[in-house]
């Protein structure tokens, strides 16, 4: 029997390509095709689906029930998955857009292959969230293989070992007092055992042995060990995939040490105190931007360690706010102490504690109403120039929009602020709140907080009773949108540098962020962090719990991406940027960045119809 | 071997085709069961030429049906002039250790049993199989087809389109209604070809309701 173009087909596709070819074979001989014009309603919510289809040929477009489009479908993509998870019921309408012809794959033999090939089911497994999840450290592990830094490199001290007949009393003593939470247990200098915390609590405490009872009898013996040569990636993968959380280091057959499962990225956050220590130390501009000129190195390290996009968001926004803070020391020394008290607000992503490794700088300066523009106008002037300069020359380049507090407009006495959030929440108008909704989402980064709490607390409330304001937002946060039809090249940024190419940041990241601010907004909440926000809008049940961890989730992974990708740019050299070339994507990650604009345009549309956004 | 061992009548009654009913006419085209077949052979001329392979594959339901899709390598009688083995891919050792054309037949036939056929230019492989039918058990072999090529053909008279040289060839016909390119001149990719592209004709050719079989077969 020879179907081989079919075959063939399907192989080169993801995921059948995870099919071993006896699988692929079968499934070829139980595949109906059919022939679909376009118009054609293929299925329409309540419909019974029997078959999962595969496009051969032409183009399907997948609906929500309210008539949102979720997706667009091209060769070898696959729709009717929901709908077979869902007892058969189909969820969306999906209809073919051009003369299709389609590969259809009856549900028995969907849940055969799922049921047999473990790839192939991970790849489905449940679309409402949990692959998003779950791809990211496969996904870091395939495209980042840890090749800089040696297992030999992380360990901090030599090992603590015990002989395998010391009474477990006194080998928990040894721990208590090394401050270690694992024994190595070693015989003539060779490794023949490891005692956990762990292993004292199951296997010492709660078995109810004696203390007098030898390491030997509760050890786990014979432990997996990793040589000190090896790559610190193949450390966390070996801990991963064994479920341990401590991995004795060998040299040959000599025991060297012992790594834990924090140690990886434990050592990563060291170095980002360090880095943020190494600022406060510098005296000058140069000075200091010589230490953030270290931080793409650091999130590069911090990617290989397996930390997560937000862990990483969180590092470099710490760094930037360091960066000010040491700014403003060094302008006030220069400057004598302020006139008034102010507090410099960072705005933006890294207000958010978002930040990624290319951002520029948004910030304003909140004066106290004492504020004299005659008498005080010069220092914060001349303050808020030096700093706003020295972040530029330290590589936080000045916004595009002038959302700085060296612009006049954004350096002011609270009662102009509060002007400004006044006009903006009662009387919105959609161009201005594009521009002013940086500063919807702002931090006190330096000085004085409780300055900063009354502008914020009268900002929440206003937000909160303004119904109108609210569904301005919401209208706002709808203008960006996930590119759905990207993986047919349709919604991709047209000429320029960036031809054809993804924009992970506004088609990605921007409408959570501006969707979870709206929420947030919505409650008068004082969260600004998306993933904050977004639990807080669950717990307000203003989105289901559902909804905000898919979008948690769809965050983490896209923004899990960029980073990935601008790690990609910083170690080849490149200026990172947030535009990813299509043929740059696997077809796993293809996979799952179209389940994660599934998501969003789901709860665009969820928000939409909350607000009525559409009738403003 | 097993045939010669059969009776004349069993013979007989073994290959007697499934006939065309009138009323059969009149039924929509996605409640008819089809089979499209293609088959390869040696040269165009039925009575000296051999068959080298056939391929088919069920449509029913409007849906082609993988699952009882056949396809069977044939003994020529004779060796294979060269260029028609190159032009198939088929090489001689391999047809040499085929079962010959009387062993396949019958599975070939049985596969019509209750089906309307459908080729890419349909008087080839009837022809074939016709002088197959008579050699082998002295019978007609009388499944009514539907031919891919005069269904386009007419076609592309009524949108009053000038039909070229190649025009009608089962790859340009295909093309018009997008669907894929496959590899020419393997039986059973044909046959697959043929049945499709017959599914995107019945498809084009259906108002709301669907297309009655005789307006395809007309």
């Amino acid at each position: 029997m020879e179907l081989a173009e079919i075959i063939a087909f399907l192989a080169a596709r993801h995921p059948f390509d995870l099919l071993p070819r006896e699988a692929l074979e079968a499934l070829v001989r139980k595949i109906e095709i059919r022939y679909v014009r376009k118009g054609t309603v293929i299925m329409s919510p309540g419909d019974v689906v029997t078959m999962l289809s595969v496009v051969r040929s032409g183009a399907v477009e997948t609906h929500d029930g309210e008539g949102n489009l979720l997706a667009r479908l091209g060769e070898g993509e696959v729709f009717g998955v929901r709908a077979l998870f869902r007892g058969g019921r189909a969820v969306h309408r999906s209809a073919a857009i051009e003369d299709c012809l389609l590969y259809q794959i009856p549900a028995p033999a969907f849940e055969r292959l799922r049921r047999d090939h473990a790839a192939f089911a991970f790849h489905f497994a449940p679309l409402e969230g949990g692959r998003l999840k779950e791809a990211q450290p496969l996904d870091g592990e395939r495209s980042f293989p840890l090749l800089s830094m040696r297992i030999a490199d992380l360990l901090r001290r030599p090992p603590v070992t015990v002989a395998p007949e010391t009474p477990v009393r006194e080998a928990s003593q040894r721990m208590r007092d090394e401050g270690v939470s694992s024994l190595l247990v070693s015989e003539g200098g060779k490794l023949v055992g490891i005692l956990t915390d762990r292993d004292l609590r199951n296997r010492v405490l709660a078995a109810g042995l004696d203390p007098q009872t030898a390491v030997a009898a509760v050890m786990t013996r014979d432990p997996h060990r990793i040589d000190a040569d090896r790559p610190a990636f193949d450390a966390s993968m070996a801990m991963s995939r064994h479920n341990i959380h401590h991995l004795p280091v060998v040299q040959g057959d000599t025991l060297i040490g012992c790594v834990t499962t924090t140690n990886l990225v434990n050592a990563q956050t060291v170095s980002t105190v360090h880095l943020a220590g190494e600022m406060f130390s510098r005296r000058s501009v140069e000075g200091l931007r010589d230490v953030v000129r270290q931080i793409p190195g650091l999130v590069f390290h911090l990617v290989q360690a397996g930390a997560t996009a937000r862990g990483i968001g969180l590092a470099t926004s710490t760094l930037a706010d360091a960066a000010a803070r040491r700014l403003l020391q060094l302008g006030e020394e220069k400057l004598g102490p302020p006139p008034v008290p102010y507090v410099w607000l960072a705005a933006g992503s890294q207000a958010r504690q978002e930040q990624s490794a290319v951002s520029d700088q948004d910030n304003a300066l909140l004066l106290d109403e004492a504020y004299d523009e005659a008498r005080h106008g010069d220092y914060f002037r001349e303050l808020a120039q030096m700093v706003c300069s020295g972040l530029d020359t330290c590589g936080y380049v000045f916004c595009p929009g002038e959302a700085m507090a060296m612009t006049t407009r954004w350096r002011q006495p609270l009662g102009v602020w509060q002007g400004y959030f006044r006009r903006w929440i009662e009387e919105p108008d959609p161009k201005a709140l594009m521009l002013s909704s940086i500063f919807f989402d702002l931090r006190p980064v330096h000085g004085s907080e409780a300055l900063f709490e009354t502008l914020r607390a009268t900002i929440l409330e206003r937000a909160r009773r303004s119904r109108i304001f609210q569904a301005y937002m919401a209208k706002n946060a709808l203008t960006h949108h996930p590119p759905l039809g990207f993986f047919r090249n349709l919604v991709l940024i047209r000429g320029g540098e960036h031809h054809h190419a993804l924009d992970l940041k506004h088609n990605g990241v921007v409408p959570i962020v501006d969707l979870a601010r709206v929420h947030a907004l919505t409650l008068g909440s004082p969260a600004v962090n998306t993933d904050e926000r977004l639990h807080v809008a669950r717990d307000a049940g203003l989105i289901s719990a559902d909804g905000a961890a898919d979008l948690i989730e769809a965050l983490e992974y896209i923004g899990h991406l960029r980073i990935l990708h601008q790690a990609r740019q910083v170690r080849a050299g490149k200026p990172a940027d947030n535009f990813m070339q299509p043929k740059d994507l696997s077809g796993f990650e293809r996979a799952h960045l179209k389940d994660a604009f599934a998501v969003v345009k789901t709860m665009q549309a969820a928000l939409a119809n909350t607000y009525q956004a559409d009738k403003f | 071997m097993w045939l010669h061992e059969l009776g004349a009548e069993v013979r007989r009654r073994l290959f007697r085709p499934p006939r065309l009913q009138a009323a059969y006419r009149n039924s929509p085209y996605d409640e008819v069961e089809f089979l499209a077949v293609d088959v390869e052979t040696t040269g165009l001329d039925p009575t000296s030429d051999a068959i080298l392979s056939v391929g088919y594959v069920p449509v029913s339901g409007g849906a082609v049906r993988l699952a009882d899709a056949g396809y069977h390598l044939v003994r020529p009688p004779r060796a294979i002039p060269e260029d028609t083995a190159v032009l198939h891919g088929l090489l001689e050792e391999n047809l040499r250790t085929a079962p010959p054309l009387a062993e396949v037949l019958p599975t070939v036939i049985e596969a019509f049993r209750g089906r309307v056929g459908i080729a890419h230019h349909a008087t080839l492989e009837i022809a074939f199989l016709t002088a197959a039918c008579r050699t082998i058990s002295g019978n007609d072999f009388r499944v009514p087809f539907v031919c891919t090529l005069a269904l386009e053909k007419r076609a592309l008279a009524r949108r009053g389109k000038a039909v070229g040289a190649g025009d009608l060839r089962l790859a340009s016909a295909r093309s018009r209604y997008g669907l894929p390119r496959y590899r020419a001149h393997d039986a059973l990719n044909d046959a697959l070809g043929a049945a499709e592209l017959f599914l995107a004709q019945a498809a084009q050719a259906s108002g709301r309701k669907p297309a009655t079989l005789g307006q395809l077969m007309a």
